[in-house]
């Protein structure tokens, strides 16, 4: 029984990190139409950063660098690309990102080579056990952390004035621009918040148990997508929810796989998008994902 | 065609959707070979009756029927099977295709050739493919677009562009015709030719004609019966002399008499 | 359309194509295109008498990314459904022939098995293979568009992944698997040497002739779907969804049909791929192949089947291009030494491309010289 509740925790935990980086993925598709297939890159650059620099800087100072320099990279592709464009087809800019996306993978990689890096985290190791329920400090930190700075993001997107105007925007363009809303702003800022989003998540992806930035953890990025999938490619509780579901079941899936070794080594990894699939079978739109209705 | 003409029936439909009741126990019938013009101010729901008919959208309740075959809840392509046409307001028309491909896309329910028929370009497919030209090369005579058959749409006036999707409409040899917006952001002169050829459809092909129009003088010219529609509800009904005169009419258009 | 007469050439309006009904026999022969074609065709046959095994290899991957890229540019750039599984299907195609037509042997201890059926029916057995998983997605790939289907189809790359790594009787396992050699009516395509016009022929040489015949009907294939009934169909999927559910088209299963030919295609070229490989890697059907095919079908231009050929040659091209010269390069090296190596090298550039030809070449480089000309 504590190894469930060790795993559900677990699975909340890395759920929450997914939730972030899903989130950040789900604003720029609200506030700009875009699918951006580039959002795992980010997040690596944004990891990359930090890690670069703790070791001269401190690790508080690097984290923010990384976070910056995150929401520059996001701001760039927004500024330099994806606002050049003067068609009208989404699927054409999300092939853009993914171009933009093979571009700095390619580059951050090559940096990377094999090395995994650490990006100097203060919980290093640390394990908390609670009522014989054992806890890696950095799990908790990511659950806080991200649970967090999720609130805070949906209260803005909620209250204030800046969440205002994404949603006007994310809701009809051509009226928001009438009523003074700057678009050019709105995406810009859409893209500035996902990419610092994906710089947090970077850190809790690298840290206690994983042993730090690798090539590999775009991969682990990656996991949001379906996450923000089943969610509703259009909703942030959406990207909670299936955030949270698929560390959930990613965690419970990879802890009990000694007793599921008849469906392969690694089904943790693959878990999430079957139940992406299953999600969408039932519903196409994602859980809380709104049907198109189109005006014609 | 050879099976006698049926009316198309809309009996009670509403609409609701997030809160809102687009359409409200909406009815009226549409007698077989006649022009039904659908009239109201802006916001009345007009498209959605017309996206109700061609089943684009769900109604929540109500039915919609064609003779007797009922029509509501069928999914788009069924209801186009059944004969139902329908041009758009906002031109479905691909700008870099040429009239004559746009046209043949309405013969589509009419044809069969599939991907190994046309991939393998078997003589069935090539026979039929000359066919339904030669059919399309007729229907494009009969409005007046012969001559324009292998330009691409996006090169043309936008009242020419209007007229490829009335002729991809007729090329579906419908049954009941549901022109969106026929008229408008056309010149005086393509209104005149736009209105002739309505009528010519009419009158030579006996297709049953719904109609949502903005200019008065069209619907007074053409219509055979007209259905007003104010908030989602019909507020009068019947030719087109009654309804003008009809003081709830004039009030929805002119708002409260003093 | 009628065929060629005497008559004088009909006055083409300004911004139409122009009609090959009625332009005279003269003013056909005039044209520069069917000896470019002559010419390209002739040359294409030749190549093997004059290329050395390098260069076949790379013209055959070449090819077989073609066929591939053509098969995703019917679902992706011709009826808008975007796709990250196309890495999928073509593993499929080059596992299941292996599987098919390959014996049961073992490798280093690791036991695999094969049912050892002749390999030109394996081969085709394997493309229908690949239609038919194909076929079983077709609930998410009828209903589904946009970012919902492509990453739904991205499942299918790890789900893929995952059966190629852990299924290790079927597929080897992370060693992966040999390829057995083809053989048609008796030839086989394999290193034994054949000596045409003083030239030896080893299994490139002979691949050549197979890939472009393959080339060519899929190619064929393709226009055929594209200029025909289901072309307007899938055209009017990705232009106007709904009106084309109205005017008849029903939606879902024309998305299903096409993602299912589309599969087909990548089986086939996973076939090619695994003849010229000689052997089946897991590691190679990731993602990062996938989005090489979107790369190739942008690239050369959506919609169109001469850009997906002129974009896949691109794609493949450009590494062995890269690695080939790289001594006389500047910055590009081989892996290893400092500087990009040939392989990442060309993942910028043509990462490069995508964006540059979406931003400044919408219509890619198949529609590079006449803007009006209608879509293929």
């Amino acid at each position: 029984m504590t190894t469930f509740i060790e795993l559900l925790l677990g699975g909340l935990s890395i759920g929450s990190v997914y939730a972030l980086i899903a989130l950040g993925f789900v604003v720029i598709f609200k506030a700009t139409e875009v699918v951006n297939f580039a959002h795992a890159s980010l997040l690596l650059a944004g990891g990359y950063v930090t890690a670069v620099l703790h070791d001269d800087i401190g690790f508080w100072p690097a984290l923010g660098v990384g976070i910056a320099g995150a929401a520059v990279v996001g701001s760039a592709v927004e500024f330099f690309v994806m606002r050049r464009y003067r068609g009208s087809d989404q699927s054409v800019l999300a092939i853009v990102t993914i171009g933009v996306d093979i571009l700095l993978t390619t580059e951050l990689v090559r940096r990377m080579g094999t090395d995994v890096m650490s990006l100097g985290d203060p919980w290093g190791d640390d394990v908390v056990t609670i009522g014989g329920v054992t806890l890696a400090e950095t799990r908790i930190a990511a659950f806080l952390v991200a649970g967090l700075l999720i609130t805070v993001f949906l209260l803005a997107f909620r209250f204030t004035s800046w969440g205002v105007s994404m949603r006007a925007a994310a809701e009809n363009p051509q009226t928001a621009a009438l009523m003074g809303i700057r678009l050019g702003r709105v995406s810009l800022s859409a893209w500035a918040v996902a990419g610092a989003l994906a710089a947090v998540a970077a850190l809790f992806l690298t840290v206690f148990p994983t042993p730090g930035l690798e090539r590999a953890t775009s991969l682990a990025a990656l996991k949001a997508f379906p996450a923000a999938i089943l969610g509703g490619l259009d909703s942030t509780t959406g990207a909670l929810v299936g955030g949270l579901l698929v560390g959930v079941t990613e965690s419970l899936a990879t802890g009990y796989q000694s007793d599921l070794s008849f469906l392969g080594r690694g089904i943790g990894d693959l878990a999430p998008y079957l139940v992406m699939v299953v999600v969408l079978l039932v519903r196409p739109a994602g859980l809380f994902g709104t049907k198109e209705l189109s005006r014609v | 065609m050879t099976t006698a003409p049926a009316a198309l029936t809309v009996r009670d439909v509403t609409v609701r959707f997030a809160g809102l009741t687009a359409l409200d126990a909406v009815s009226f019938t549409v007698e077989p070979g006649s022009v039904h013009a659908v009239i109201g101010p802006n916001g009345a729901g007009k498209s959605t009756t017309f996206n109700v008919l061609s089943g684009v959208y769900r109604a929540t309740s109500g039915s919609v029927h064609l003779g007797s075959t009922e029509l509501t809840g069928l999914a788009p392509h069924r209801i186009a099977d059944l004969g139902v046409a329908r041009t758009f307001q906002n031109l479905a028309l691909p700008p870099h295709a040429t009239v004559a491909e746009s046209l043949m896309l309405g013969r589509h329910r009419l044809t069969r050739a599939g991907f190994l028929a046309s991939g393998l370009r078997l003589p069935s497919a090539t026979r039929e493919a000359h066919r339904h030209l030669e059919r399309v090369r007729e229907i494009a005579a009969f409005i007046g677009l012969e001559k324009e058959l292998d330009f691409p749409a996006g090169a043309l006036p936008y009242g020419k562009q209007k007229l490829v999707e009335l002729g991809r409409a007729l090329c579906m040899e419908p049954e009941v015709l549901l022109l969106d917006e026929p008229i408008a952001g056309m010149t005086a002169d393509e209104r005149r030719r736009t209105a002739a050829v309505v009528a010519g459809v009419r009158d030579s092909l006996g297709i049953s004609i719904v109609m949502v129009e903005h200019d008065m003088g069209v619907v007074m010219r053409l219509a055979d019966a007209v259905t007003v529609l104010d908030f989602g509800r019909r507020i009068a009904g019947g030719t087109p002399a009654e309804v003008q005169n009809d003081p709830a009419v004039v009030q929805a258009y002119l708002g409260a008499q003093e | 359309m009628s065929e060629a007469t005497k008559d004088a050439v009909a006055p083409a309006p300004a911004g139409a194509t122009t009609t090959p009904a009625g332009e005279s026999l003269t003013a056909r022969l005039r044209r520069p295109a069917p000896y470019l074609w002559l010419a390209g065709s002739v040359l294409l046959l030749l190549l093997p008498f004059y290329l050395d095994r390098f260069w076949l290899q790379a013209g055959l991957f070449a090819m077989a990314a073609a066929i591939g890229a053509i098969g995703l540019n019917l679902l992706t750039g011709s009826t808008g459904q975007l796709s990250m599984g196309h890495a999928f299907f073509l593993a499929v195609g080059a596992y299941g022939y292996c599987i098919l037509g390959g014996e049961s042997s073992t490798e280093n201890g690791h036991a695999v098995t094969g049912l050892g059926l002749p390999t030109w029916l394996a081969a085709v057995l394997a493309v229908l293979l690949a239609g038919a998983v194909g076929g079983l997605f077709s609930p998410i790939a009828g209903r589904l568009s946009g970012a919902y289907l492509g990453i739904a189809t991205l499942a299918l790359i790890f789900i893929g992944q995952h059966v190629l790594f852990n299924a290790g009787s079927l597929t080897g396992g992370f060693n992966g698997r040999p390829v057995p050699p083809l053989s048609l009516f008796g030839f086989t395509f394999d290193d034994a040497e054949v000596v045409v016009a003083a030239v030896p022929f080893q299994s490139s040489e002979k691949l050549w002739y197979l890939a472009l015949a393959a080339l060519l009907v899929s190619g064929l294939f393709a226009r055929g779907v594209l200029r025909g009934r289901p072309g307007r169909a899938l055209n009017a999927i990705r232009d106007h969804r709904i009106a084309a559910g109205v005017m008849g088209v029903p939606v879902a299963r024309y998305r299903a049909g096409v993602f299912v030919l589309s599969s087909m295609y990548a089986g086939l070229a996973g076939v090619l791929l695994a003849l010229v490989f000689q052997r089946t890697v897991p590691e190679y059907f990731g993602m990062i192949l996938s989005l090489e095919y979107l790369a190739m079908i942008v690239i050369g231009g959506l919609g169109s089947v001469a850009g997906a050929v002129i974009g896949a040659a691109f794609v493949s091209l450009l590494p062995q291009v890269l690695t080939h010269y790289s001594d006389s390069l500047p910055l590009v090296s081989a892996p290893g030494t400092g500087g990009i190596a040939p392989g990442e090298a060309s993942r910028y550039l043509y990462g490069a491309a995508v964006v540059a030809v979406v931003l400044f070449l919408p219509g890619g480089i198949a529609r590079l010289k006449t803007p009006g000309e209608k879509k293929k």
